[in-house]
């Protein structure tokens, strides 16, 4: 019973900090999803454990708990690739940024020239 | 009147070579015009290039070779430039070349023109025995993968016309550039072709690209390169 309340206090905990991260914008809707979508899912299966026994049965885990951690662990992996596939992104936008701006600088130091010729 | 010709020069802490390399296009009958991309270096290259009459673009920061040379592409598409010529920045290619380098694109014979160390004979700088290996282990894969033999792949002595600057200016490999640029303009059914230069080992500083004859980058650039086989032609953009 114990350890139902403490992963019920442990994902809903969870869902309340990434809803109040993204009330105060800290978290954007994109970023904060997933880990509102896994905390959720914590929260119903702490609430209705025969969820989680019944899937680990039917996947033929031996104990239902090495299904959860099982689940854990797949959730992690997801959300790291997920952090990698943002990243990656925000390096290519960076890098186009950087590119811009050099260019941008040689533009302006070519037009400063022309004027001065004038 | 010739076609515009610019010579894209990416350069990272390079201020002893610098100016150099950019005399030696000046140099040259074609009225080449010399970008150096100071790839965010620490010293005075920027300020050695444009006193020796280059434009120069100023990276905020290190972009690595593979950023540097598209912001040049940019920089060509952005000017209606008809060819763009990659020098690199350390004076290990000979500006003496640069005429036979595009002779193949100006004459529209090929899209990519590269300069090999290794065609016609062997003089000049032929690099050592462990990067030779490396190099003739890519010339094999990218021959079977694309059916072209680059006796040079690692080369960064080439030029390009329109169709490939507007092609790499969207689009251009960051992580191992000079074979990967290989494989993607041969996926996208451009001519490539080599020429025979001689090149000279580099004056001054390190050479940033010294690590060819280790196993991991060997391993790192097959990977990179199987994986571009991977990829749907519409990922390298627009003008592909």
């Amino acid at each position: 019973m114990g350890i139902r309340v403490l992963e019920f206090l442990l994902s809903f905990s969870v869902f309340l900090f990434v809803v109040e991260l993204v009330r105060r914008e800290k978290l954007t809707f994109k970023y904060a999803f997933a880990w509102i979508f896994f905390s959720v899912i914590g929260v119903v299966f702490s609430l209705f454990p025969v969820i989680p026994y019944k899937i680990s049965k039917v996947l033929g885990f031996e104990l239902p708990s090495n299904f959860i951690f099982f689940s854990l662990l797949g959730m992690f992996v997801f959300l790291s690739l997920l952090l990698t596939v943002f990243l990656c992104q925000q390096n290519r936008r960076n890098d186009r940024m950087a590119q811009k701006i050099g260019l941008l600088e040689e533009e302006m130091r070519a037009l400063q020239e022309r004027m001065k010729g004038r | 009147m010739g076609p515009r010709i610019l010579a894209i020069i990416p350069a990272y802490n390079e201020a002893g070579n610098i100016a150099r390399t950019v005399c030696e296009v000046l140099a040259q009958p074609q009225g080449i015009i010399p970008l150096v991309i100071d790839d965010g270096s620490r010293d005075q290259t920027s300020q050695e290039a444009f006193r020796a009459g280059a434009r120069v673009v100023q990276l905020p920061f290190n972009l690595g070779i593979g950023g540097a040379v598209q912001t040049g592409y940019r920089y060509a598409l952005e000017n209606n430039f008809d060819i763009a010529v990659q020098i690199d920045g350390d004076g290990q290619h000979d500006s003496a070349y640069l005429s036979v380098l595009i002779q193949p694109v100006v004459d529209g014979e090929a899209d990519m023109s590269i300069g090999s160390r290794f065609l016609g004979g062997k003089a000049g700088f032929q690099s050592s025995f462990g990067r030779r290996l490396g190099i003739g282990f890519f010339r094999g894969l990218i021959r079977f993968l694309t059916g072209f033999y680059a006796t040079d792949p690692t080369s960064g002595f080439r030029a390009c016309n329109r169709r490939l600057i507007a092609l790499f200016a969207g689009y251009y490999p960051s992580d191992f550039p000079e074979p990967e640029a290989i494989v993607v303009a041969r996926r996208l059914r451009a001519r490539v072709c080599e020429v025979p230069v001689i090149m000279r080992e580099r004056r001054e500083g390190k050479s940033s690209i010294g690590k060819l004859k280790s196993p991991y980058y060997m391993i790192k650039v097959t990977a990179a390169i199987f994986l571009h086989m991977l990829k749907d032609r519409k990922v390298y953009g627009p003008w592909a």
